[in-house]
């Protein structure tokens, strides 16, 4: 198959003076926001405790022991800015990303130790529900640098409890390794209870001397027994029995790994732990790269940077998504699927770091005169037609039955509305694609370019694909929601409008209601917004956006569930036909 | 000579050449507001800009004449 992948028709236009001169505003507003996006994620890093007196305790924080055990230029971090419930720490405590350990991906995950020893709080379930998610469809080891205080028992009642509390994570530990996934651990510090349990569900478990694991801390042991209230002869009692029991806390490394050996190993240095680590990451199944390369890894012929001119941080304007795919892609080379056909949408064949992806997006602007076919308007990128659902559903199909991994990228304003659109079947189509991807049992990534939109944000392979969507990422100029602000005040209130009208009522009350629904919408559709609350995994830069996609494709094929040998693959020939 | 029509009905939004302009293939040229889009109108060809008949503000219908390449 050689001939197929090896060298690829070039695609892609370079960009001309002109257009780059005429977008700088543009850049310039993609750039501004970026800045405030690494300004809250370097305020999350910064959290808790300092650096410097966790250093002093002869400690390293997670993000020290991170920098140890990743491998240079992988770290893909997720989540940053996850904050769903509100917490005033503003983070759910955990740090967590996709990066290579001594040149295999792993999604990786530990608790912020700076920040109330790393205790269970308040989104953390969701967040750690995520990543279990992402080892599982990625199919690669889940490493986690334990280091847990157990709950933060003032907010208890907000994530102990719930189906999707705080314990479902080690069900989920338990259902990838028998799903085959290893999940290793580096245990740090004092882990009671929920702590206890974070340490005790992996697979492997490598300890510092100075760590310890039970099933309840210090503090619940001494004062297990309710009295029925608290005195100053209980204080007395319970202060002697607490430091009795803190000079050698339940479950230390003299019995978990002496006595009952659940430690695997234990060290001496905190680094040792992370040497530990990469040990047995090398013992994990992992093939080399080559094997499923269908061509030696190149870098984009357009150049990366132009991005932040092509796409346009007004709403409204329209761009070439080609273009932009061409700059993402090894070698600006692809071969495209049923080139005009749904017009509206882009499918095809590309590579990244030489591994074979598929790859659909979202094309703006004018469409073919005549187009939609069945209809007598005309129509417009960004939003769905009969084709583009038709030839989306029939790519997705094809990826799978090839076991090629999809990348989407969305910028759609929804799917075609209106009874021709529903004699034209686009309800029936749009769920079709939902079978698709459910139906395929592929790994697939998300790139929010821009609009994420009504249903077409969930059958363009959107996180609520929850088995099949890895993760989702946004940009400077993503927004999401179901419909545009001024869409929905007009929804809402037309009705409204014409009664007020028709009593007599002045307009401008209702007028104010609907300019205050639309800034709503913008307020909760900005690309903090989505990140905080999770609509998207991370909110990256245009320009480290490559990275993300080479780390999907490496994880991806690093150790697949399944295989199609190229030689026989359909999709490549039909292309060629 | 080509004349450039409108695609499609809206309102002129953005005029992006001057009469004697050289234009290549796909440059930009006008950029008209339509079905809650700005629309971009590209150069069918090279040429020189011969004639504009649009200005900013300009409600257009579908085919309608917008400027002259030759």
């Amino acid at each position: 198959m050689r001939p197929y992948f090896e060298k690829m028709p070039g695609f892609g236009k370079p960009m001309k003076e002109n257009r780059i001169a005429r977008t700088q505003d543009s850049r310039a507003k993609l750039e501004a926001i970026e800045a405030e996006i690494a300004a809250a994620k370097k305020a999350v890093e910064e959290v808790g405790i300092p650096t410097a007196k966790i250093n002093e305790r002869g400690g390293l924080t997670v993000w020290q022991r991170l920098e140890y055990l990743v491998d240079p230029g992988t770290w893909q971090p997720l989540h940053s800015l996850y904050n769903p419930a509100d917490n005033e720490e503003g983070t759910t405590n955990v740090v967590d990303g996709l990066g290579k350990i001594g040149g295999r991906w792993a999604v990786i995950i530990g608790f912020d130790n700076k920040v109330l020893a790393g205790a269970w709080i308040a989104g953390q379930p969701d967040n750690i529900l995520r990543v279990t998610n992402l080892a599982k469809r990625l199919h690669i080891p889940l490493v986690w640098l334990v280091n847990c205080s157990g709950v933060k028992l003032p907010d208890q009642e907000k994530f102990y409890a719930d189906r999707r509390g705080s314990g479902a994570p080690f069900f989920r530990h338990a259902e990838l390794e028998q799903a085959g996934i290893p999940v290793l651990a580096g245990i740090y510090g004092t882990n009671p209870a929920g702590g206890g349990y974070q340490a005790i569900s992996p697979t492997i478990l490598i300890a510092h001397k100075d760590a310890n694991i039970a099933v309840g801390g210090v503090g619940i042991v001494s004062g297990m027994a309710p009295q029925g209230g608290f005195d100053v002869a209980g204080l007395e009692q319970l202060i002697n029995v607490t430091r009795d029991m803190k000079s050698k806390p339940p479950g230390s490394v003299s019995t978990h790994y002496d006595s009952t050996g659940f430690f695997t190993r234990v060290c001496d240095e905190e680094t040792g732990v992370l040497d530990g680590i990469k040990e047995y990451m090398a013992m994990i199944p992992a093939y080399d790269p080559k094997f499923f390369r269908v061509a030696e890894p190149a870098e984009p012929q357009l150049p990366v940077g132009e991005l932040y001119n092509l796409l346009p941080i007004n709403q409204k304007s329209d761009y070439s998504f080609d273009d932009i795919l061409a700059r993402l892609v090894d070698g600006s080379e692809h071969m495209e699927f049923r080139p005009g056909y749904g017009p509206e949408v882009y499918t095809g064949l590309v590579k990244i770091d030489g591994m074979l992806i598929g790859a659909i997006g979202n094309r703006q602007g004018l469409l073919p005169k005549g187009y939609p076919e069945y209809a007598d308007y005309p129509g417009i990128g960004g939003k769905l037609y009969r084709q583009g659902l038709i030839k989306m559903n029939e790519f997705v199909t094809l990826c799978a039955r090839d076991r090629v991994p999809v990348i989407w990228f969305q910028d759609t304003t929804g799917i075609d509305v209106g009874d021709i659109a529903e004699k034209a079947e686009l309800l029936g189509i749009g769920q079709s694609l939902v079978y698709s991807i459910q139906n395929a049992d592929i790994p697939m990534m998300l790139v929010v370019l821009r609009k994420g939109s009504a249903a077409a944000h969930y059958i363009m392979g959107g996180p609520t694909a929850n088995r099949q969507n890895a993760f989702t990422l946004g940009t400077a100029a993503t927004e999401i929601y179901v419909m545009h602000g001024e869409t929905a005040a007009v929804a809402s209130y037309s009705r409204r409008a014409i009664k007020d009208k028709d009593s007599g009522k002045p307009l401008e009350p209702l007028a104010k209601t609907m300019n205050e629904m639309a800034q709503k919408y913008y307020d909760t559709s900005r690309p903090a917004y989505c990140a905080r609350y999770g609509f998207v995994d991370e909110i990256v830069d245009l320009k480290a956006l490559r990275g993300y996609l080479k780390a999907f494709a490496g994880a991806v094929y690093q150790n697949p569930k399944s295989i199609c040998p190229r030689h026989q693959m359909l999709l490549p020939r039909v292309i060629k036909g | 000579m080509a004349d450039v029509l409108a695609p499609l009905a809206g309102k002129i939004l953005a005029v992006l050449v001057e009469p004697g302009a050289k234009v290549e293939e796909d440059d930009e040229l006008i950029v008209i507001e339509a079905l809650k889009m700005e629309n971009t109108v590209y150069a069918p060809s090279a040429g020189t800009v011969k004639e504009i008949k649009v200005k900013i503000g300009d409600s257009v219908e579908d085919d309608t004449l917008l400027l002259v390449l030759e």
